[in-house]
């Protein structure tokens, strides 16, 4: 088979379209939210929260089977999210906490799947996703989470760029940023959640952080910012979801579709991160 | 005149964690009035403005903030210049995007920018003399330019109430003698303004009341009845104060 007839045949098959469906919420709510997690420099508390939900997907699994996934990684994405917003917003000491929080969720996650007797199946698909075998059922619900998500910053757009941008002026006109950065955090939770069955809890951060990131080395203004990284996010995923198929069928090398399309991120960064170094920045001078 | 007043501090304390505290402050702004907040380094200046602004809770006294329509935040027309050094100045925003940001409230939160907003970006743009860096990334603007950009933005707000943590510095001159003439411009239309500022013949150009604090009040009142040997001396502890006729040197603020 050529390349592409094999890429022609990715759109005849039904799971082809139901990652595609998880991929194209997942990257619009991400997209954007990636953005806020970049201006105020939010990755570490991402990184918590990926850590954080990562027990509540080992008892959903553990309690329900695939299907108590979601739920379970709600209720924890929901605790952990107070958590930090609490104690990131007392600044001091915020690392550390969110340190300390990362690694004990983790470790009763691990002891949660070590109970399991299908230990190091579960594990891998709690870790890296399961972007081939979501079920019609799943794409449903990390729709719904991925809209949630999305609703909740635009519905907060204004407010959520003011406090990004100055927190003291922000309070100053009337916005409440303790409010603000809780939507905030519940956002990011449920990009993790809907994240957690698509791309795996390991790898939900390259989605999150790498769109923003690379969206900012390129605007000068608000609105390529986000409608940058929405696309960027869009295009990466679609074609990691390709190159994944069309190596696993191709070559007839299993490739994961979550690990793949966090690859893709990953390499846009460094391409990005190179031709920035080469093309000079225009952008900066802005006399248009 | 009272109920119009812009602002009113009856014995007011102001404290906060990390900030410095400010206590029994007792002052008022008719529209129209220029403040002018004096005091050393970490003598409260800017816990005020923010304590006006409720940024910093207000612990002990009496505060009334003009409201400008029921059911609007209070500071809805309050227009408010951080110091620049509280901002993201990494943050990938035009000038423009900053200004139309003292917009924001007028928009609430699903509005779109009307031809109003524009507008009032437009002039405030044209009041600080930024009209052609109107395109450029916030950050790669001077610090000059940036804190005028930050003037604009309260501006936009066409506020009732101006609240200007030293608004001078940063400034050269020709910026420093256009702020001013802006500032008597926004007096002449009623606005009431509460500034910080190290430099007392600023304050004397633009204020008609100055308040002097030094973690309390000293004395609040007419430039030349607050501004006199004994009560500076009371508020710069340690500093030398030299009253030259109508010149005051405070060595060692040199902003």
């Amino acid at each position: 088979m050529s390349f592409f007839e094999i890429l022609g045949q990715a759109f005849t098959l039904p799971f082809m379209w139901r990652a595609a469906a998880v991929l194209a919420g997942l990257t619009l709510a991400a997209g954007l939210i990636g953005v806020f997690v970049n201006l105020r420099g939010l990755e570490f508390l991402s990184d918590g929260l990926t850590h954080a939900v990562f027990p509540g997907v080992a008892a959903g699994f553990m309690f329900a089977g695939t299907s108590g996934v979601l739920y379970g990684a709600i209720i924890a994405a929901a605790l952990a999210t107070v958590f930090l917003t609490l104690v990131s917003h007392r600044k001091v000491t915020s690392d550390a906490a969110i340190a300390i929080m990362l690694t004990a969720m983790f470790s009763i996650g691990v002891i949660i799947v070590s109970r399991s007797h299908n230990v190091s199946a579960s594990l891998e698909q709690l870790l890296f996703g399961h972007l081939f075998t979501v079920s019609p059922t799943e794409v449903v619900i990390t729709l719904i989470v991925c809209a949630v998500a999305f609703a909740l910053i635009l519905a907060t757009l204004r407010g959520q760029i003011f406090s990004s941008f100055d927190v003291r002026g922000a309070q100053a006109a009337g916005y409440r940023p303790l409010a603000l950065a809780l939507v905030l955090n519940i956002a990011i939770a449920c990009v993790v959640v809907a994240a957690s069955i698509a791309v795996g809890n390991l790898l939900v951060l390259a989605v999150i952080i790498v769109p923003g990131a690379i969206a900012r080395m390129w605007t000068r203004g608000l609105g390529g910012l986000f409608v940058g990284a929405v696309i960027f996010a869009f295009v990466a995923a679609t074609i990691g979801l390709l190159a994944s198929f069309t190596i696993s069928v191709g070559a007839d090398v299993s490739v994961p579709g979550g690990a793949t399309v966090a690859m893709v991120f990953v390499i846009g960064y460094l391409i990005s991160l190179a031709v920035r170094a080469i093309v000079p920045d225009r952008s900066v001078r802005g006399e248009a | 005149m009272t109920s119009q007043r812009l602002l009113n501090l009856d014995d007011v304390s102001f404290a906060y964690e990390a900030d410095a505290a400010l206590s029994h402050v007792t002052m008022s702004i008719d529209p129209g009035q220029a403040v002018a907040i004096i005091g050393p380094n970490g003598s409260g200046k800017s816990t005020m403005l923010k304590g006006v602004l409720g940024v910093i809770p207000l612990v002990a006294g009496e505060m009334t903030v003009f409201r400008p329509k029921k059911g609007r935040g209070q500071s809805g027309r309050i227009g408010y210049l951080p110091q620049d050094d509280d901002i993201d100045s990494e943050f990938p925003i035009t000038l423009k995007q900053v200004v139309m940001m003292g917009r924001y409230r007028r928009m609430g939160w699903f509005r779109f920018p009307g031809a109003d907003d524009r507008q009032a970006v437009a002039d405030a743009l044209e009041v600080t003399g930024l009209t052609s860096r109107a395109n450029a990334r916030f950050g790669t603007l001077s610090g000059g330019q940036q804190q005028r950009g930050l003037l604009a933005r309260a501006l936009a707000t066409k506020p009732s109430l101006l609240l200007l943590d030293e608004p001078f510095n940063a400034l050269d001159q020709p910026n420093r003698d256009a702020l001013i003439e802006t500032l008597k411009d926004l007096k002449s239309n009623g606005v009431g303004i509460l500034l910080t500022t190290h430099d007392l013949e600023l304050a004397r150009e633009v204020c008609d009341s100055i308040l002097l604090v030094n973690g309390t009040q000293v004395a609040f009142g007419p430039l030349d009845e607050v501004l006199t040997l004994e009560n500076l001396q009371q508020a710069f502890e340690g500093v030398q104060v030299e009253v030259d006729e109508h010149k005051v040197v405070i060595p060692g603020h040199s902003h």
